[in-house]
C-alpha cells in the first residue's frame, strides 16, 4: 500500500498533559484521500485530544503528523487551516448578531477601498453553498437563524479558508433526524468532490450510514482501523465499550427498603429543540445505590440539573420521600437531605479562592450549631472542618489552605466530604470520580458504598463503565433521554451487553424498564 | 411659566446652544461605543478628556495653532487608553479599575502637570487668547436660511465634526473589516480568535479610538466650550457619556439621541436658571433619571424578550 | 500552596508597587524642584516629624482625613465583595452630609442623642438609595455600575436644589444651610484645629464591625462565597440575590455614616457644593486593602499620609500638592494588576508544588513503612 493514498498520517501519537494525564498513548490514524472516516470511542478515549492535535489547538508529546505527505507541525489553528485542515466544533464558533455573510468572511474580509465588499462576502457565501449544495441565508444574523443552518455554516467557513480535510465534532448531536438527514446528504456530496471527512461519533447507526472506514479508540489508545461494511454494530460496540483495569469495591449485598426518590413522567426539551428526556421515570430506595449508564448526552446532565432545581422540566413529577421537589430552592432541597457532587466541580462544586473551611461549611454555616448568637462559633466551626479534613484524607496543610491550590482529588474529596457528612438521605453523585487520581478515586467510591450501606439512597450517574457497573446495585442505561435498558443485579452484566444498549442497539420493553420504579 | 419656557424651547439660540452643549458628551459616548463593542468597558473616559483637554491647550499655547492643539490632545488621549489597555490586557487589571485609576490621576494630576509645564495654578485662563480657540464656521448658503441658518451655522469646527463622527462611528463598525472584528471580538472572542483574529490587537485597536475620540471631546472643552482649560472642566460628562453608550444601546446613532437628550437638559438649566418656581438643579437631575428608566426599560424588554423566545420554542415542540 | 508564602509575595507585590509610585513621584519631583530631597523629605517625613520631634497635630490631621475614607472604603469592601461594581459611595457621602446637617439643625431635642439620631437618619436613607441599583441589577440585570453613577449625579443635583432653594441661609454671602445644633456636632478628640473627632474611633470601631460581619456572620459568609462563585453558592443553598442586595444596602449604610460624620464633625454648617471624591478613594482604599476590611484603616492611613505628606511639601516647597493622585493612581493600578509579577508568583506556586509533593512522597513512604 502507498502511502500517498493518505492524506492525514498521524503516527505514534502520545500526549501527556502538564497534570500528568496521558491522553494519548501511541496513537496511529491514517485518514485516505476522499473518505469518510469515523473516529469512534467513549467520552474521554481521547477522540478529542487527538484531533486537537490535528487542528493545531494542542501539541503532541511524541509522534508525528504528516499531511499531504509532508512531515508538520501544527503550531495552532492557523497553520492547520493554511495546510488545508478544517474543524467544525460542537459548539459552534459563530457571532451571534452578524450575518451568516459575515461570519463567513471573518478575519478574510473582501475589501472595496477602505471598506468590506460586502456584497462580495455575500456572493462569495452563495456561491460556496451552491457550490457545496449548502443552503445558507446570507443575509440572515445568525441568531435568527436555526441549529442545522449554523452547522452549516460553520462547514461552509471552513470550505471557503480551503479546508480540504474536515473534522466535524459530534456533529450530529445538536440535529433533528431530518437536520441529520440532510448533513449526511451534503457531507455525501462533499465526498464526491474529493473532500476528506473526518466524524467523530458514538451513533452506530450514522457510522454505518455514513463511513467508509472507522478507527475505535478506548482509554487513550487505538483500537484498530476497520473497514466499516465489514466490521458488525455488534463489533463495534465491542472494541468501544470496556474495561481496560478492573477495581473490584468489596460490598455487601443492598437491602433496599422504602422508595427515597421518584421520578415520574419527567420531560425535558433544550433550546435547541431537542427532547433531552423523554416520559423518564425510574425509582430510588434507601440503601442502594441506582447508576446511571449511558453514553453523556442522553440525558444524564439534563436530569441531574432537574433533580437540584438547577433546570426547570417541562412536565413530571420529582419527589423525596413523598415531598415535591421541583422549582423548590436548594436550601430547601438541602434541607430535606438530599446531596450532590456536582459533575463539574470547579463550577458548582467549590469556590476556588475560598479556604477549605469555607468550601466544607457552605451547605452547614447557618446552622445553629455554627453560629452563637450573630456570630459564627469559629470554634465549632474549625472542629468541624478538622474532623472531615481528617475522615476524608485531604491532603492539605491546613484547613485555611485555599481550595483552588489544592490537586483535583483532593478538591473533589474536599465536595465529597461536605456532601457526604450532612446525613443525606439521598446522595446524587454525577461523575464522583472524574480526572482525579487513582487513590482518591478509590476512597470516594468505598465511601459512596459505605453510606448507602448505612441507610442512603444513591443515585450515580457516571460515563465511566467500570465505576457504574462495580458500584451499583441495580443500574439503568439511559439512551436518547429513555432508559433502554434496567438491571436489577448487576453481577451477570458483562461489557458486551451494557455497549449493546448504550449504543442503542438494544432495548428493552416497556415491563422490564418500568420494574424500575418498584410499584 | 410653561409659556416661559415655550417660548425660550423655540428660540433659536437655545436650539443653538443644544448641539454645543452635546457635542462633547458626543464625543465621549462614541468613545464608550467602540470600547464597549469591544468587549471593554472604558469608564476612565472622563479622566482621559480631562487630561487630553490641557494638553489641547498647552499645545495650542506653545505653537499658536489651534489645530497642533487638537492634535496633541488626540495623541494623549491615545496613549492613556492604550496605558489602560496594557494595565488591563496585559496586566489583568480589571477595566473598571484601570478606568477608576485614570479617573483618579486625572484629578490632580492635571493640576500638576499644568504647574509642571508652566507654572500656573488650577486653569490656564492667562494661557489662552482668542487666536488659539477653536474657530467657528459660518457655512455658506446655510447660513443665510432664516431660523435653520441661525441653528446650524456658526458652530465650532469639532461640533460638526462631531455629528459627522456618528456617521464615521457607524460606518468604521459595519462597513470596515476593523468594524466586523471589533463587533465579533466583543461578542464572542473565542469565534473571532479560532479565524485568526489577534483579540487582544483589536481591543487594543479599539481602546485607542476611543482615546481620539476622547481627545476630541477633552480639546473641544478646552479649547472651545470653556475657552481656557480648569479642573472642573469635565464636571463628569465622561460617566453621562457611559450612560448614553448605554441607553444608546450601544450604537452610535442611538448614541447620539440620547447625548442629544443630555444636551437639551444642560441647555434648559442655563436656559432657566434664575427663571422663578424653576430649579434649575432638579432639571438637571432628569437625564440622569431618564437614563435609568432607561436601562431598566432595556433590561425588561431583553428578559421579556428571552422568555418568548422560551415560550415560543415550547409551543412550537407541541404542534 | 502555602498561606504563609502567598502572604509574602502580596506583601513584596505591594512593597514593589509602592516603590513603582515612589520612582514616579522622585522622577516628577527632580523635574520641577529646585531642592528635590528637601521636597521629598517634606513628602515622605514631615507628617510625622517636624521641627527635629514628633508632630501630634499632624498626625491627629492624617487620622481626621481618614475618618470618612475608612467608612467609604469598608463599604466599597462589603460591595465589591459580592462581585458587583457599585460605584454610589461618592454620592451617598454627600447625601448622608446633607440628611445628617438636616437631622441635626431642624430635628434637635436638644440632648446628645442628636448627633446619633442624625448619623443613624442618614446612613438609613443612603442605605435605601443604594437598594435602588441592587435591585434593578437583581431583578433585571441592569448594570449596577452605570445606575449608581447616574444616582450620584442625582443625589448631587437634588442636594443642591433643596440646598439652594429650600434650607439656605439667606443671610450668607455662600450657599449653605443655618448651623447644626450644638448637641448634633461630632465632638473634638483633641483639643486643636486638627479637626480630629469621635468619628474615628466609630471608624475603627466599625472596622472591626464590618471584619467580624464579613467574616463572623452567615451573612458576611454568603457575601463573600457570592463574590467568589455565584454558581457554588446557589447549589450550596444560599440566597443569591437577597443577599447581593443585602450587600449593596450595607455598602449605602456606611458610606452614608461617613458623609455624615465627616460633615457634622467637620463643619458648622452644609456648605458641600460638589461631590466631595470620598467614594472614589474609597475604592482605592479597598483595592489596596484587597477588600480585607481589616487592612482598610491601614490603606487609608497611608492614602492620607501620603495625602498630608504632599501638602505639606507643596507648602514648604515648590512641588505642587496635586502629584499626590498621580502616585495613588499608579500604586492603585500596580495593585490590581493580577499579572504583576506574575512570572514571580509562578515561581513560588512551583516551588510550592515541589514541596507539597516532597513531602506526600515521603508520607507515603512513612505509610509504607507501617
Amino acid at each position: 500500500m502507498s502511502n500517498n493514498e493518505y492524506v492525514v498520517q498521524m503516527k505514534g501519537i502520545t500526549k501527556v498533559y502538564p497534570n500528568g494525564v496521558a491522553a494519548n498513548q501511541g496513537v496511529d490514524f491514517n485518514v485516505k484521500k476522499g473518505e469518510i472516516h469515523a473516529l469512534m470511542g467513549e467520552n474521554g478515549a481521547g477522540k478529542s485530544t487527538l484531533m486537537k492535535m490535528l487542528f493545531g489547538l494542542e501539541q503532541p508529546t511524541e509522534g508525528e503528523i504528516i499531511i499531504n505527505g509532508e512531515k508538520v507541525s501544527l503550531s495552532s489553528p492557523m497553520v492547520a487551516i493554511s495546510k488545508g485542515i478544517g474543524m467544525v466544533h460542537q459548539h459552534f464558533m459563530l457571532v451571534p448578531s452578524l450575518t451568516v455573510a459575515e461570519n463567513m468572511v471573518l478575519g478574510m474580509e473582501p475589501k472595496k477601498g477602505m471598506f468590506i465588499d460586502y456584497k462580495k462576502a455575500v456572493e462569495i457565501t452563495e456561491e460556496y453553498a451552491k457550490k457545496y449544495n449548502l443552503h445558507v441565508d446570507a443575509n440572515a444574523k445568525i441568531i435568527d437563524i436555526p441549529v442545522g443552518m449554523k452547522q452549516k455554516v460553520e462547514i461552509l467557513k471552513a470550505l471557503v479558508r480551503g479546508a480540504k480535510i474536515l473534522i466535524l465534532d459530534e456533529p450530529t448531536a445538536v440535529l433533528t433526524t431530518q437536520e441529520t438527514a440532510e448533513l449526511f446528504k451534503e457531507l455525501i456530496n462533499l465526498k464526491e468532490q474529493g473532500y476528506t471527512i473526518i466524524f467523530i461519533s458514538h451513533k452506530l447507526k450514522e457510522i454505518k450510514q455514513i463511513t467508509d472506514r472507522l478507527t475505535i479508540m478506548r482509554g487513550g489508545k487505538s483500537m484498530g482501523v476497520y473497514e466499516t461494511a465489514d466490521i458488525s454494530e455488534q463489533g463495534i460496540s465491542r472494541l468501544m465499550v470496556g474495561r481496560d483495569v478492573i477495581l473490584t469495591v468489596e460490598k455487601e449485598k443492598a437491602q433496599p427498603t422504602d422508595v427515597v426518590l421518584k421520578v415520574r413522567d419527567l420531560e425535558y426539551t433544550d433550546s435547541w429543540n431537542r427532547k433531552m428526556l423523554d416520559k423518564l421515570s425510574f425509582s430510588v430506595r434507601k440503601g442502594e445505590i441506582l447508576g446511571i449508564a449511558g453514553v453523556e448526552g442522553n440525558g444524564q446532565r439534563e436530569l441531574v440539573e432537574m433533580l437540584f432545581n438547577l433546570n426547570v422540566p417541562d412536565a413530571g413529577t420529582v419527589t423525596v420521600n413523598g415531598q415535591n421537589i421541583l422549582g423548590v430552592p436548594q436550601r430547601k432541597i438541602r434541607e430535606m437531605g438530599v446531596s450532590l457532587i456536582p459533575e463539574d466541580r470547579m463550577v458548582y462544586g467549590i469556590a476556588s479562592s475560598g479556604t477549605i473551611e469555607e468550601n466544607l461549611m457552605s451547605d452547614r454555616f447557618d446552622k445553629k450549631k455554627y453560629n452563637k448568637g450573630m456570630l459564627f462559633d469559629m470554634n465549632a466551626m474549625h472542629e468541624e472542618s478538622d474532623r472531615l479534613i481528617d475522615d476524608y484524607l485531604v491532603l492539605c496543610k491546613s484547613r485555611k489552605q485555599e481550595v483552588g491550590m489544592l490537586s483535583g482529588g483532593n478538591i473533589q474529596k474536599v465536595v465529597v466530604a461536605r456532601e457526604f457528612s450532612s446525613d443525606p438521605i439521598l446522595i446524587i453523585a454525577d461523575q464522583p470520580t472524574r480526572g482525579i487520581d487513582v487513590g482518591a478515586t478509590e476512597f470516594i467510591r468505598k465511601k459512596l458504598v459505605e453510606l448507602s450501606r448505612e441507610g442512603a439512597a444513591v443515585l450515580l450517574v457516571s460515563a465511566d463503565l467500570n465505576e457504574v457497573m462495580e458500584l451499583s446495585d441495580s443500574l439503568v442505561v439511559f439512551y436518547n433521554g429513555k432508559i433502554a435498558a434496567y438491571f436489577e443485579d448487576t453481577s451477570m452484566l458483562n461489557d458486551e451487553i451494557m455497549g449493546e444498549y448504550m449504543l442503542g442497539l438494544k432495548k428493552q420493553t416497556e415491563e422490564e424498564v418500568r420494574r424500575v420504579c418498584h410499584e | 411659566m410653561l409659556e416661559q419656557i415655550s417660548s425660550l424651547i423655540f428660540q433659536t439660540d437655545f436650539v443653538f446652544s443644544i448641539f454645543r452643549i452635546t457635542a462633547p458628551i458626543l464625543f465621549a459616548a462614541l468613545a464608550a461605543v467602540v470600547a464597549e463593542k469591544a468587549g471593554v468597558t472604558n469608564i476612565g473616559l472622563e479622566g482621559i478628556m480631562l487630561i487630553s483637554g490641557l494638553f489641547g491647550t498647552l499645545f495650542s499655547y506653545w505653537t499658536q495653532s489651534w489645530m497642533i492643539g487638537v492634535l496633541g490632545a488626540i495623541v494623549v488621549g491615545t496613549l492613556l487608553a492604550l496605558m489602560m489597555g496594557f494595565f488591563a490586557l496585559k496586566l489583568n487589571t480589571d477595566i473598571i479599575l484601570a478606568g477608576i485609576a485614570i479617573n483618579t490621576m486625572s484629578a490632580g494630576g492635571t493640576i500638576f502637570l499644568l504647574y509642571l509645564f508652566t507654572g500656573e495654578r488650577g486653569n490656564t485662563a492667562s494661557l489662552t487668547s482668542s487666536n488659539i480657540l477653536i474657530p467657528t464656521v459660518k457655512l455658506p448658503i446655510i447660513d443665510s436660511i432664516p431660523i435653520i441658518g441661525e441653528i446650524i451655522s456658526g458652530h465650532a469646527v469639532l461640533t460638526y465634526i462631531a455629528f459627522i463622527l456618528v456617521f464615521v462611528i457607524w460606518v468604521l463598525l459595519y462597513k470596515t473589516a476593523i468594524g466586523l472584528k471589533i463587533r465579533a471580538v466583543g461578542e464572542n472572542a473565542h469565534a473571532a480568535e479560532s479565524v485568526g483574529v489577534s483579540v487582544i490587537k483589536i481591543q487594543y485597536i479599539a481602546l485607542a479610538i476611543s482615546g481620539i475620540l476622547c481627545g476630541m471631546g477633552g480639546a473641544f472643552m478646552s479649547m472651545y466650550y470653556s475657552q481656557s482649560w480648569n479642573t472642573g472642566l469635565i464636571a463628569g460628562r465622561g460617566f453621562i457619556a457611559l450612560a448614553a453608550q448605554a441607553m444608546g444601546r450601544g450604537e452610535p446613532v442611538g448614541a447620539m439621541f440620547s447625548s442629544l437628550l443630555f444636551g437639551l437638559a444642560q441647555a434648559l438649566r442655563t436656559k432657566v436658571s434664575g427663571m422663578q418656581g424653576v430649579s434649575s438643579n432638579l432639571i438637571s437631575a432628569m437625564p440622569y433619571l431618564v437614563t435609568i428608566i432607561g436601562l431598566v426599560l432595556y433590561a425588561a424588554s431583553t428578559m421579556k424578550k428571552v422568555k418568548r423566545r422560551k415560550a415560543d420554542e415550547a409551543n412550537e415542540e407541541k404542534k | 500552596m502555602n498561606n504563609r508564602r502567598m502572604l509574602m509575595f502580596e506583601i513584596i507585590r505591594g512593597a514593589a508597587a509602592i516603590l513603582v509610585a515612589l520612582i514616579v513621584a522622585m522622577i516628577f519631583i527632580f523635574i520641577c524642584s529646585d531642592q528635590p530631597f528637601e521636597a521629598l523629605r517634606y513628602m515622605l517625613v514631615s507628617p510625622l516629624v517636624s521641627n527635629g520631634s514628633i508632630s501630634m497635630n499632624s498626625i491627629y490631621t492624617i487620622f481626621a482625613a481618614m475618618t470618612p475614607i475608612i467608612f467609604t472604603g469598608l463599604g466599597v469592601c462589603v460591595m465589591f465583595s459580592s462581585n458587583q461594581f457599585n460605584l454610589g459611595g461618592e454620592g451617598c457621602v454627600m447625601l448622608g452630609g446633607f440628611i445628617a446637617a438636616l437631622v441635626g439643625i431642624y430635628c434637635s431635642t436638644g440632648t446628645y442623642l442628636d448627633m446619633v439620631i442624625a448619623v443613624l437618619i442618614a446612613s438609613i436613607v443612603c442605605a435605601v438609595v443604594l437598594y435602588i441599583p441592587a435591585v434593578l441589577k437583581v431583578k433585571l440585570g441592569a448594570s449596577e455600575m452605570v445606575s449608581s453613577l447616574m444616582i450620584n449625579y442625582i443625589i448631587m443635583y437634588v442636594v443642591l436644589h433643596f440646598l439652594n432653594n429650600v434650607f439656605a441661609d439667606g443671610s450668607k454671602g455662600s450657599v449653605q444651610t443655618f448651623p447644626f445644633a450644638e448637641t448634633a456636632r461630632i465632638p473634638q478628640l483633641v483639643a486643636g484645629g486638627s479637626k480630629l473627632t469621635w468619628g474615628f474611633i466609630l471608624a475603627l470601631i466599625f472596622t472591626v464591625l464590618v471584619a467580624l460581619f464579613m467574616y463572623r456572620t452567615r451573612w458576611g459568609y454568603s457575601i463573600r462565597m457570592i463574590g467568589i462563585n455565584q454558581n457554588f453558592a446557589k447549589y450550596s443553598g444560599m440566597k443569591v440575590g437577597a443577599v447581593i442586595i443585602l450587600s449593596q444596602i450595607i455598602g449605602g449604610f456606611l458610606s452614608g455614616m461617613g458623609g455624615a460624620l465627616e460633615v457634622l464633625g467637620r463643619y458648622e454648617v452644609f456648605l458641600w457644593r460638589d461631590l466631595p471624591g470620598y467614594g472614589w478613594t474609597g475604592v482605592t482604599v479597598a483595592i489596596l486593602a484587597k477588600n480585607n476590611p481589616i487592612f482598610i484603616p491601614i490603606a487609608a492611613f497611608f492614602i492620607s499620609y501620603l495625602n498630608r505628606g504632599c501638602t505639606l511639601m507643596a507648602t514648604y516647597s515648590d512641588v505642587p500638592a496635586e502629584m499626590v493622585d498621580i502616585i495613588q493612581a499608579v500604586i492603585f493600578l500596580f495593585f490590581a494588576a493580577e499579572k504583576f509579577l506574575a512570572k514571580y508568583r509562578q515561581k513560588l506556586v512551583v516551588a510550592g508544588a515541589k514541596e507539597e509533593l516532597s513531602q506526600k512522597n515521603a508520607a507515603a513512604a512513612e505509610g509504607g513503612q507501617k
